[in-house]
């Protein structure tokens, strides 16, 4: 009984050690590459959202650190840079709740303002709020406005048979202002 | 008396006679939620393939290996071993990545790959484990292209490939429904009928009464 026991567990070890062993090797070849890509990504959606101002976007990692404990759904911050170096504006990149869940970069100038929207990822519904999140005009709508937090169907049209995918838009709009706040308020 | 088992006989039965959609109905719940999109459909095929080949291959090179007791917790190890493998890789191209999200990871519970490694690699030749992994991994594949540009093309009108259309009827008018779920199961059921009648084709008809 003991020996069958021992025997089965030696052999269901062996197996998960070997494996163990692969996926570790594995993680260690493509560890550097998916950081990278996580990188570049995020920085071209912070230049997008940055460019109407004239911004380089770069990051900053202490910043974005200390101010996840409280906006736990903020991936980056980005300072948007002119070209004597002076920051003109901050591009917040964050993850905000629609039908699932929406990664957005958003642009916000000195006065609270603002500049661009870019929709990084959108797990939305296909044909119904997939499509909504890359409506040019609905996110057009956006740009000029704030600082005040934005109401959807006041200040901004929402998009007919998108109705979650509007409003976690909006709410992430809404976010990146608080944060630009933030931001203000603790240099 | 059972047919001696052929090469060739191993890996194309994965195409219609066992298909695994169409005739086993195993691994429905990826197919129907991936097929809004050819081009998903061509990464989640090419990940069932790599993960099914190599895990029947594994598996029917240990079989003599494993102890019966424990099989099932064996076959899950190496599964979610080449899951895992397949998920780390597609990390590195996040434009795929996002789109496929939680699918790749739930190929784990895939029933098609268990249900193989169970049914078929544990008391089968290397060989034809390997054949029979390509295989049906290849059926279950050509499913989801034909779901896929059946469903992209009516739903949306276009089918976009890596950013470029490749074909468009020009409108977007087209009926959303089908790149909805409804639309995966109407689209589903279109196909397993046709492949019954095209099977049912071939036997010889029975006389009623």
């Amino acid at each position: 009984m003991m020996k069958t026991i021992l025997n089965l567990g030696l052999k269901l070890f062996l197996v998960c050690l070997v494996a163990a062993i692969g996926l570790g090797f594995t993680y260690m070849l493509v560890e550097k590459s998916i950081a990278e890509q996580d990188l570049k990504r995020r920085a071209e959606a912070a230049e997008v959202v940055l460019a109407p101002i004239g911004a380089q976007p770069q990051e900053d990692p202490e910043l974005t650190a200390s101010m996840q404990g409280d906006y736990p759904d903020l991936i980056g911050v980005f300072e948007g840079l002119d070209a004597e170096g002076n920051t003109i504006g901050y591009a917040f990149v964050l993850k905000s709740k629609g039908y699932n869940f929406i990664t957005m970069a958003v642009g916000v100038d000195m006065n609270g303002q603002v500049t661009g929207i870019d929709v990084v990822t959108n797990e939305e519904t296909p044909g119904l709020g997939a499509p909504a999140a890359e409506n040019p005009e609905f996110l057009g709508q956006f740009n000029g406005k704030g600082p005040a937090p934005l109401t959807l169907d006041e200040d901004i049209d929402g998009v007919t048979s998108a109705t979650y995918t509007s409003r976690g838009i909006t709410n992430g709009v809404n976010m990146a202002l608080e944060m630009w706040k933030y931001v203000q308020e603790n240099p | 008396m059972e047919k001696e088992r052929t090469l060739w006989g191993e890996f194309s039965k994965g195409f219609i006679t066992t298909n695994p959609l169409l005739v086993l109905m195993v691994g429905l719940c990826s197919a129907l939620a991936i097929s809004t999109k050819v081009e998903n459909c061509i990464f989640m095929g090419l990940a069932v393939i790599f993960v099914l080949t190599c895990s029947n291959v594994i598996i029917s090179l240990i079989r003599n290996f494993i102890p019966d007791q424990i099989r099932i917790p064996i076959y899950i190890v190496v599964i979610a071993s080449f899951v895992t493998i397949v998920d780390l890789t597609l990390k590195t191209m996040p434009a795929v990545y996002d789109r496929l999200g939680v699918w790749i990871p739930l190929i784990v519970v895939n029933c098609i790959i268990l249900a193989r490694a169970e049914g078929y690699a544990y008391n089968a030749k290397v060989s034809h484990a390997c054949m029979d992994g390509l295989g049906i991994g290849l059926g279950y594949t050509a499913i989801l292209l034909i779901m896929s540009t059946f469903r992209e093309l009516l739903g949306t009108g276009k089918i976009v490939m890596f950013n470029t259309t490749i074909i468009s009827l020009g409108t977007k008018d087209m009926p959303v429904i089908f790149i909805l779920f409804p639309g995966a199961f109407i689209t589903f059921a279109l196909l397993s009928a046709l492949l019954q009648w095209y099977q049912d084709r071939k036997k010889p008809r029975v006389k009623e009464g």
